[in-house]
C-alpha cells in the first residue's frame, strides 16, 4: 500500500515537472521580451498618468513583480533591448517612480496649503462678515436711541470696542498674510497660481473688502470721537506697511495676468481710505483741543497739525515772556496737562503709527513746553518788598544815628 | 621530350601554389553567429523584408513559391550559431534553412514540419540548436541545419 502510494505521487510529481517543462517549452523567447517591453511601457504610462500618491504605491507593486516576474529573463531581454539593458530599464521605472512620486507628493502638499488658504481667507472673511455685521446693527441701534442719551452712550461705547476687536482681528490677518507671503518664493507663487481657478477668494479680494469696509466705516457719522479717527489712521499706517512689504508679491501670486492693476487698485482704495479717514480727523482733532480751551490755528494734514502745535506753543511762549501772568501759567498748565495726560499719554503711539506726529516732533513740542513752562512761571515780589523794607530801615537807622550825633 | 614537359608542368603547378601562399589565408575558428531573438518581420509589397537590428534585407518571394503561398503578414527569422539562416511563417508546412553566399542566402535544407501549417510558429535560440514552437498547438520541435533533432 505504501509503496503503491509512492509511486502514485511520483509519478504526479513527474508530471507536473513534464507540464512545466512543457510550458516552459512552449514560451517563445521573442514574445517574452515582447511582453515585457508592453509591460514596461504599461507602467511608465501608469507612471506618467498617476495623480495621486495611492495610485503610486499600486504602481510601486507592479515594479516588484515585473521585476519579479521577469528576472530569469534577464540575459534574454538583455539581448533585445541592447543597449539598454534589463536592470536599466527596472532602474529606469523606478527612477521615474519616484521622482513622480516626489512631484505628486509636492503637488499634494502645495493642494493641501492651497485649501488651507482658501479655508483660512473663507474663515477671515466669514469672522469679518459677523463683525461688520455687528457693528452695522450696533450703528442702527445709536441712530435709533438718538432720543436716549445714556443708552447712546452705552451704544457708542460698545460699538467702538467692536470696531477695536475687528481691528484686531484685521492686524492679525495682516500678520499671517505677511508671515506667509513676505519671503514667499518663487516656486510658491507658481503653485498657487496653477491653483487660482479653484480659489473662489483670495487675499487681495479679502484685502479689498477690508478696505471698502474701513472706508465705509469712517464715512459714516456713527459718533466716533477723535480717539478713533487717530486710532484709524493707526490702522492705515499699518496696512499700507504691510501692503508695501508684500503687496508685490500678492498681486504676482494672485492676479499673475495683470498684477500692477491689482496692485494699484489697492493701493487707490488706501488712498481714498485715508482720505474718508482725515476728513473726519482733522475736524476732531480741532474739536478736541477746542473742547479743551485750546485754539489751536486751522490744519488740514499731518504737516499741518505739527505746524499748528508748534505755532500754539511758539505763540504762548511769546506772550509768557512778555506778561507772565497768572492768566498765562493757567494757560499753560492747561494745555501741558492735555498734551501730556491725554495727546502723549492715550493718542501718542497711534498718533505715531498713524503718521500724524512722529516721536521728534513730540518731543519737540516737550522741549518748547519745558521753556514756556519757564517763562509762564508767575515771578515772586516778595523778594523785592523785602529789599524795599531792609533798605527803608537801613535809611531809618541812619537818619536815627545822624539826627541823634547832631 | 617527356622530360622538359614534365618539369615544365612541375614549375607551373610550383608557380600556382605559390601565388596561392602570397594570397589571404586567415580563417577565424569558432564563429558564433547565434542571434539571440528571432527577428519578426513584415515583408513590404515587393515581398522585401528588412532586419534593421541584424542588418539584412532579402526578398521572400522565392520562399513563398516553394511554399506555394501569395503572401504572408511577417515571416519569422533567426540565425544559429553556425550561421544558417532559419525562415518560417504562420501556415508554412516548412523551415527553410539558409547558408550565406556573397549577396545570397543559399537554400540548405527545407525541413518539413507539419502538413497543415505551423499555427503560431516562434524560434528560439539554444544553445545546441534552434528551437521551434507552434504555439497555437504546444508542439516544440529541434532543428539544426542538417533537420529535425
Amino acid at each position: 500500500m505504501k509503496k503503491t502510494m509512492k509511486t502514485t505521487f511520483s509519478t504526479i510529481v513527474a508530471l507536473l515537472f513534464v507540464t512545466s517543462a512543457t510550458l516552459y517549452a512552449q514560451q517563445s523567447d521573442y514574445q517574452i521580451q515582447q511582453d515585457f517591453r508592453a509591460n514596461h511601457a504599461e507602467l511608465t504610462e501608469r507612471i506618467n498618468a498617476a495623480t495621486s500618491t495611492d495610485e503610486l504605491s499600486d504602481i510601486s507593486i507592479d515594479i516588484d513583480a515585473l521585476e519579479a516576474d521577469y528576472s530569469e529573463y534577464s540575459s534574454l531581454i538583455n539581448a533585445a533591448v541592447y543597449p539598454d539593458t534589463f536592470s536599466g530599464m527596472v532602474r529606469d521605472l523606478r527612477n521615474r517612480y519616484n521622482a513622480t512620486s516626489v512631484n505628486l507628493t509636492a503637488l499634494e502638499q502645495a493642494n493641501e496649503r492651497i485649501d488651507d488658504l482658501m479655508a483660512q481667507v473663507d474663515d477671515f472673511r466669514n469672522r469679518l462678515a459677523e463683525m461688520d455685521e455687528e457693528i452695522a446693527d450696533l450703528k442702527q441701534q445709536i441712530d435709533r436711541s438718538s432720543a436716549n442719551e445714556r443708552r447712546q452712550a452705552a451704544l457708542i461705547r460698545q460699538y467702538r470696542q467692536n470696531v477695536e476687536q475687528r481691528d484686531t482681528f484685521v492686524t492679525d490677518v495682516l500678520e499671517q498674510l505677511m508671515s506667509r507671503y513676505q519671503e514667499v518664493d518663487s516656486a510658491t507663487q507658481d503653485e498657487i497660481a496653477a491653483a487660482l481657478e479653484r480659489m473662489s477668494d483670495n487675499p487681495i479680494e479679502l484685502l479689498k473688502t477690508i478696505i471698502a469696509e474701513y472706508t465705509n466705516m469712517a464715512d459714516q457719522d456713527s459718533g466716533l470721537e477723535t480717539p478713533d479717527f487717530v486710532r484709524m489712521r493707526a490702522q492705515h499706517g499699518y496696512f499700507s506697511d504691510v501692503w508695501n512689504r508684500i503687496g508685490d508679491r500678492l498681486a504676482n501670486t494672485f492676479a499673475p495676468d495683470n498684477p500692477v492693476q491689482a496692485r494699484q487698485e489697492v493701493t487707490d482704495m488706501l488712498a481714498a481710505w485715508l482720505a474718508s479717514i482725515d476728513n473726519k480727523l482733522w475736524n476732531a482733532l480741532t474739536t478736541s483741543f477746542n473742547q479743551n480751551g485750546i485754539e489751536l490755528p486751522p490744519f488740514t494734514s499731518a504737516s499741518t497739525f505739527n505746524n499748528a502745535l508748534n505755532q500754539y506753543v511758539d505763540n504762548a511762549i511769546e506772550v509768557s515772556r512778555e506778561s507772565n501772568s497768572e492768566e498765562d501759567y493757567q494757560v499753560y498748565r492747561n494745555f501741558a496737562n492735555y498734551w501730556n495726560n491725554t495727546v502723549k499719554a492715550q493718542w501718542g503711539e497711534l498718533l505715531v503709527n498713524g503718521g500724524i506726529l512722529s516721536t521728534s516732533d513730540m518731543a519737540a513740542i516737550d522741549v518748547k513746553l519745558n521753556e514756556w513752562g519757564e517763562n509762564a512761571t508767575p515771578t515772586s515780589n516778595l523778594m523785592f518788598i523785602l529789599f524795599l523794607i531792609s533798605l527803608a530801615v537801613i535809611i531809618g537807622l541812619v537818619v536815627l544815628l545822624v539826627t541823634k550825633k547832631s | 621530350m617527356a622530360k622538359p614537359t614534365i618539369t615544365t608542368l612541375s614549375l607551373c603547378v610550383a608557380i600556382l601554389f605559390g601565388a596561392a601562399a602570397c594570397g589571404p589565408s586567415l580563417v577565424i575558428q569558432n564563429v558564433d553567429f547565434a542571434q539571440p531573438l528571432e527577428s519578426v518581420l513584415t515583408p513590404d509589397s515587393e515581398n522585401q523584408v528588412h532586419d534593421q537590428r541584424y542588418a539584412i534585407k532579402f526578398s521572400i518571394s522565392g520562399i513563398l513559391e516553394k511554399e506555394g503561398a501569395d503572401s504572408v503578414d511577417e515571416i519569422r527569422l533567426i540565425r544559429s550559431s553556425a550561421g544558417y539562416y532559419f525562415v518560417t511563417a504562420h501556415g508554412f508546412n516548412n523551415v527553410y534553412v539558409f547558408e550565406t553566399e556573397e549577396s545570397e542566402l543559399k537554400l540548405k535544407r527545407i525541413i518539413e514540419i507539419t502538413r497543415n501549417g505551423i499555427g503560431q510558429p516562434a524560434f528560439n535560440q539554444r544553445s545546441t540548436h534552434i528551437e521551434l514552437i507552434d504555439r497555437a498547438t504546444g508542439d516544440t520541435y529541434n532543428l539544426d541545419h542538417v533537420g529535425r533533432r
